[in-house]
């Protein structure tokens, strides 16, 4: 019995900031923040949401497949911290506009940067279960941050270079051929911790240096319950590529660093040589998103996937913390067939083909911000505001958003 | 058990940031002025929990600006 990744797709939004022209304009320590080793990220567009995004990232994948196929899909889980309401979940909104079966379950989880972890181990609980043989699992991971003002607390100057926006869809089955998850090959470790989190609508709170430290405690704790589990696993010679959470790149340095050293006792220069081989693959494209939170942990698998070299089947290590906390390190194996199969999605050129925009137009993008907080009632989204970016989706048959009416959301295909 | 804690400390800051080497390092100095990113602090207290074969959580030691500090916070928790 085989379960994991039968397709997975992402959607990046349309407009991208150069992080380093941003740390000159807010004047951060410049060697601080190259050691956040970002390069890019999406700025969402006022007609861009977490629903959008989700729907633009999963809409290829359910393109193709038959009707019979898209009939199989007998859930969507939406995994985020950008929920848009209390009791109604974005997969109600999703499974909409991707014309899904009524036969469906539809619901929302959250857990921090988690999330997207705990949804993908649902769906695939759900497949190896065998309750519903022959059926498809669709996780939906989107998370979004808008900024409206610039805080001047050190803490946080350096997460709003990091943090993105964006979604990553996931097509769970019995047919993995992306991802086949390793069976049972699962370490978890999660404990009540107040790093950080969003206390109120739109806006984080918490304290980064003991969001550090957590991951990095998780990180260790995490590979030590799944090597309680999987007999002889070794954390140099099990894993040919390792995905953990990025929420920025030095992050996942500096844990893999701590663990090179700590698990295998091996020397700085060695560490960086298999730092460059077994990491730098999967931060390619987060590197140019930013953090996209419930999402981040399979855009960094997505990108190991796209950016290795798979002349036969290796097994990718996959780490995720969400703050809070509670992580995982799980395992799977990727099959020369996987980059083929990801080929018709046109991922990395959808990367590149976000407008790039200057320090004003991204700060021009505030105002309106500060109108899209959650609950708001009753607002018309500008669609023509930023023609730029909106070139880059218009007459592509991309989902946006354009109206909120009595807390009712509305999208278009444009 | 304090000095042998503070001389743990001192020789991973080095081994951290080897730029130090020369400099007088005080024992109340911020990490922040010593050059140490938020990256190093981390590496810091985890390779001085993993000499004194303490089993703490990283996250116990939050907070702790400077090597004083730090030892203290360590000779208390263990």
């Amino acid at each position: 019995m085989k379960a994991g990744i039968e397709a997975i797709n992402i959607y990046c939004g349309s407009a991208v900031l150069d992080v380093k022209e941003l740390a000159v304009a807010r004047n951060l320590n410049m060697e601080r923040f190259e050691n956040l080793m970002m390069k890019e990220k999406t700025v969402p567009m006022p007609y861009e949401d977490p629903i959008s995004n989700g729907v633009n990232a999963a809409k290829p994948i359910i393109d193709n497949l038959s009707e019979e196929e898209k009939g199989k899909i007998d859930m969507i889980i939406t995994c985020t911290e950008s929920g848009i309401d209390f009791g109604k979940s974005m997969s109600t909104y999703m499974h909409h506009y991707l014309g899904l079966s009524r036969n469906c379950r539809l619901f929302e989880l959250k857990n921090a940067c988690y999330s997207g972890t705990a949804g993908f181990q649902m769906a695939v609980n759900f497949i190896l279960s065998q309750a519903a043989p022959g059926r498809k699992a669709l996780v939906i991971c989107t998370d979004i941050m808008r900024t409206n003002i610039v805080e001047d607390s050190l803490d946080f100057s350096f997460a709003e270079p990091s943090t993105g926006s964006g979604a990553v869809a996931i097509l769970v089955s019995d047919n993995p051929t992306v991802f086949q998850v390793d069976k049972g090959a699962n370490g978890y470790y999660g404990y009540e911790v107040m790093d950080t989190c969003r206390p109120v609508p739109d806006a984080e709170a918490g304290d980064a240096d003991k969001s550090l430290l957590s991951y990095l405690d998780c990180c260790e704790n995490s590979f030590k319950e799944y090597q309680n589990r999987v007999e002889g696993a070794d954390y140099e010679t099990t894993f040919d590529y390792l995905a953990f959470h990025t929420p920025f790149g030095g992050m996942v340095k500096g844990a893999h660093r701590t663990n090179m050293r700590k698990l295998k006792k091996a020397k700085p220069d060695y560490i960086e040589a298999d730092f460059q081989k077994r990491v730098t693959p999967s931060l390619l494209y987060c590197q140019r998103v930013g953090n996209i939170m419930g999402a981040t942990a399979h855009l960094a698998l997505l990108s190991a996937i796209e950016n290795g070299n798979y002349d036969r089947t290796k097994r990718v290590g996959v780490f995720s913390y969400g703050s809070g906390c509670c992580s995982e390190f799980y395992s799977g194996l990727v099959s020369p067939q996987a980059q083929e199969s990801l080929k018709k999605y046109g991922i990395s050129n959808h990367l590149q083909d976000r407008y790039k925009m200057s320090m004003s137009d991204y700060e021009s993008t505030f105002h309106v911000n500060g109108k899209l907080k959650f609950g708001t009632k009753n607002f018309k989204v500008d669609r023509e505001e930023f023609p730029e970016p909106y070139a880059h989706v218009k007459g592509k048959n991309k989902l946006v958003f354009s109206e909120i009416k009595d807390f009712h959301r509305k999208y278009e295909f444009v | 058990m304090k000095q042998k804690v503070v001389s743990i400390i001192k020789e991973n800051l080095l081994e951290i940031i080897p730029a130090l080497e020369n400099e007088e390092l005080s024992l109340d100095d911020t990490f922040v002025d010593l050059g140490a990113n938020s990256l190093d602090r981390g590496e810091l207290i985890t390779m001085t929990l993993e000499r004194l074969e303490s089993e703490s959580s990283r996250v116990e030691f939050v907070g702790a600006q400077t090597i004083n500090e730090l030892a203290d916070m360590i000779v208390e928790k263990g």
